[in-house]
């Protein structure tokens, strides 16, 4: 038997969604992708991942990696953790006081120094060139961890700005692993059933769509069908989960402390969608690639992502969650050391840092080193290959024995040149 | 007094020694004795150099500071310069032509956070400053003894000055400038909020610099009219209030966006307005106004990022730091030994023969 998943073999039939509130994780066919043991696991304990994007470059100097009062150390101070030995920038105290939960990496040295190849490329795990698109992280997890069993979208996408079906992020796992992104934290457009349609003539309506559905689907590739109606079957389901929209319905003192600001909202509304049971939730923050104006931009930006990422954490913490949940932020990639005539720091790919927790993850560390002044990776550089590797190992998914199947072509689902950080994983 | 029509030729920026500072400073002032020209930047160090010598030469820096010095006030009594860091620590020196100018006191936690000015009040007993943590604080200037406190505002100020009649005027980053009593009674407020703007997270802009007129009748604000944060760009702007009044009397956009933020601002004593603008690497201009003219007088762009200006006392020197070219870039740019180089500032150090 071929040890190797075929993509068909997954499909997500609208059936298997709706019915997916019922329990049918094991109707995703995840044992015959993964390794069973760890399938087995999963399959007990859900894993689900938080994946918080820093769009455009947050400085490592002003957040995870201070160099106080050297040459390119900028004017903030660096704060002790309730990690004895672990500094970071005065400008996240509320994550310092939670940095037993979190693992530092300060050694990432990655390959792009541009936003427009380097998003897709870290998002990607920047794989060996086998002539194809690699998912984006989320479509990976989704495709390899599966929907889980509440009927909600594998992968959501709470960002600023538009909503939509982001079906590119699924590279060659085709258009059914993309990511439903949420505008602003909106439900799609047209979510609620019009008043004059009652649950029967729905049901209806729908006997008949799916109807019209198999008959369009019958001449063509079998993808296209398939995620035409994953779509749909995903609104219906968002279409009774409504609550995880309704921000003025969230507890007051939850918006409070993740800070009434976009980012803390769609935070929240983030730690809503995991509790719901999204397998891969990703949020966005945009507005860091600080060029110009790096100082008084990260004084302003860093105390709001600082509120809102702390008191997820500690809200994962508590809820006994973070057994569960893989928790990562961060960009494309860091800020130059040197300080332009803007007052800002460009992109700098050479040495920087992410701050992670949860699933398989060891807390209270700060992995790798960068020399005195922030120039360069002292000890081991880590590429965003080690961490793909590093992050699978966490969520259960051992990339060693663990491979896509791209119509026949096997492909490692992260580059084969790169290990997991064994001192990340617990 | 020299007309609109003659103060751009008086005043033409054609000759200047350049002093280079490395790293880049944040800002240089002549001190009132108009011997020395100091500056604080991002190395923690207070840098001198003797501009009343040939070839300026640089004396000892002044350490013991943190982060980056962006205080800098004088008193000419006694020689005091008080210079102040982004930790929050004060420091007092006398003698400050002297090679090693003697810690007269020091406040290592005059703030919690980054110091952004200090200003010495005109009858030279105090000394004011605001800072990060979003607390303005008078200072004895004799032994650095806290003398007042403003009630804490609600968002940071990023500039101060003082009027010549001991009355004192700060700026904040949402853009108002009030206008306090000694004794903390708030006077008046200018609205000078459109040099703010909220871009998705980030407060962006604010109150980048304060200048009063000789006869502290005409308050000028400075910042820049802000389009977006991250990079940030915007049209830098200048606004002048009648101080008595608080009517804004005229608005001044002086450029494109990608020039940015009005860094500095200085009135000359004939009369008119200077300023210096830093944005987008590679862009700099330094800006004569006059208050009844609506367009500048001069505009010279050939330095780049300028982040200070400052008069000589006699009025016939002007010192602009500004920034080398090629200060940007993204990735590893190294030098042919393959060290990783940082920035300097060279400081224009003009002479005018008014």
């Amino acid at each position: 038997m071929n040890p190797l998943c075929k993509p068909w073999e997954h499909a997500l039939s609208r059936r298997q969604l709706l019915g997916a509130a019922a329990g049918v994780a094991g109707s995703l066919g995840l044992s015959n992708l993964l390794h069973p043991v760890a399938a087995a696991d999963m399959q007990k304990k859900a894993k689900q991942v938080l994946f918080i994007w820093i769009d455009g470059g947050m400085s490592q100097l002003e957040s995870w990696d201070p160099k106080p009062n050297t040459l390119f150390g900028g004017p903030f101070r660096a704060i002790p953790t309730s990690v004895p030995g672990i500094h970071v920038s005065e400008l996240v105290p509320r994550s310092a006081k939670i940095m037993q939960h979190l693992a530092i990496v300060r050694s990432l040295c990655t390959q792009d120094n541009s936003h427009s190849a380097g998003v897709a490329r870290i998002q990607r795990g920047d794989p060996k060139n086998r002539g194809v698109t690699y998912p984006y992280f989320g479509s990976a997890v989704a495709k390899l961890l599966g929907a889980g069993t509440s009927g909600l979208p594998p992968y959501v996408w709470i960002k600023p700005g538009s909503s939509g079906f982001i079906h590119q992020d699924a590279g060659f796992l085709g258009p059914k692993f993309g990511a439903v992104a949420f505008g602003d934290g909106k439900p799609p457009e047209n979510l609620v059933l019009h008043d004059s349609v009652t649950p029967a003539d729905d049901d209806e309506r729908n006997v008949l769509r799916a109807a019209a559905n198999a008959r369009y689907a019958k001449n063509r590739r079998k993808q296209v069908g398939e995620a035409t109606s994953y779509v749909y079957d995903v609104a219906r389901t968002l279409m009774k989960r409504q609550d995880l929209f309704d921000t003025t319905k969230f507890d007051p003192k939850d918006v409070e402390r993740y800070g009434t600001h976009e980012f803390g909202r769609h935070m929240l509304q983030a730690r809503k969608m995991l509790e719901a049971g999204v397998t891969f939730v990703k949020v966005n923050s945009y507005g860091w690639d600080t060029h110009g104006d790096n100082f008084n931009g990260h004084l302003s930006l860093m105390p709001k992502f600082d509120q809102a990422f702390a008191a997820m954490v500690q809200d994962l913490a508590d809820r006994s969650m973070l057994d569960n949940v893989l928790v990562i932020a961060m960009s494309e990639f860091g800020r130059t050391p040197r300080i332009n005539g803007h007052i800002g720091r460009d992109h700098w790919p050479e040495a920087w840092s992410l701050v992670m927790t949860g699933c398989g993850i060891k807390r209270g560390l700060a992995v790798g080193e960068t020399n005195a002044e922030g120039t360069w990776v002292k000890n081991q550089e880590f590429d965003i290959g080690h961490m793909f590797h590093t992050w699978f190992t966490a969520l259960g998914i051992d990339p060693a024995q663990t491979q896509y199947d791209n119509g026949g072509q096997p492909l490692p689902i992260a580059h084969d040149g790169c290990h997991a950080v064994k001192e990340l994983l617990s | 007094m020299p007309d609109a029509k003659d103060i751009a030729k008086l005043y033409e920026p054609k000759t200047s020694t350049i002093i280079t500072a490395e790293p880049q400073v944040s800002l240089a002032r002549f001190s009132p004795c108009g011997k020395l020209l100091v500056g604080g930047g991002y190395d923690a160090r207070v840098r001198r150099w003797n501009v009343a010598a040939e070839g300026m030469p640089e004396l000892p820096a002044l350490e013991g500071h943190h982060g980056w010095v962006e205080g800098l006030a004088f008193r000419a009594e006694g020689e005091l310069l008080f210079t102040a860091d982004s930790w929050g620590q004060i420091c007092c020196w006398s003698g400050y032509t002297e090679d090693k100018p003697a810690v007269k006191w020091k406040l290592d936690q005059a703030h919690d956070g980054w110091v952004r000015t200090l200003a010495v009040n005109p009858d030279g007993k105090s000394v004011a400053s605001c800072a990060s943590d979003r607390c303005i604080r008078i200072w004895s200037a004799e032994d650095g003894a806290k003398q007042f406190e403003f009630p804490q505002s609600e968002f940071g100020n990023l500039c101060l000055k003082y009027a010549p009649d001991g009355t004192l005027l700060t700026g904040d980053d949402r853009g108002i400038v009030r206008h306090w009593k000694a004794d903390g009674t708030l006077i008046r407020q200018f609205d000078a909020s459109s040099l703010y703007v909220l871009s998705r997270l980030q407060d962006v802009g604010g109150v980048f610099a304060l200048a009063l007129d000789k006869e502290a009748k005409t308050l000028a604000v400075g910042g820049t009219k802000p389009v977006n944060g991250g990079t940030v760009v915007g049209v830098p702007t200048i606004l002048l209030f009648d101080l008595a009044t608080g009517e804004q009397k005229q608005k001044y956009d002086l450029g494109t966006q990608n020039d940015c933020y009005v860094a500095d601002l200085q009135f000359h004593d004939d009369d008119f307005l200077s300023a210096v603008t830093y944005g987008t690497p590679g862009s700099g201009q330094l800006i004569y106004l006059k208050a009844e003219e609506k367009a500048p007088l001069l505009t010279y762009k050939q330095m780049q990022n300028c982040h200070s200006l400052s008069w000589h006392p006699d009025g016939k020197r002007l010192a602009v730091a500004a920034t080398n070219g090629g200060s940007n870039g993204n990735g590893r740019p190294v030098d042919k030994e393959g060290k990783y180089k940082g920035n300097n500032s060279p400081i224009h150090v003009f002479t005018f023969s008014t």
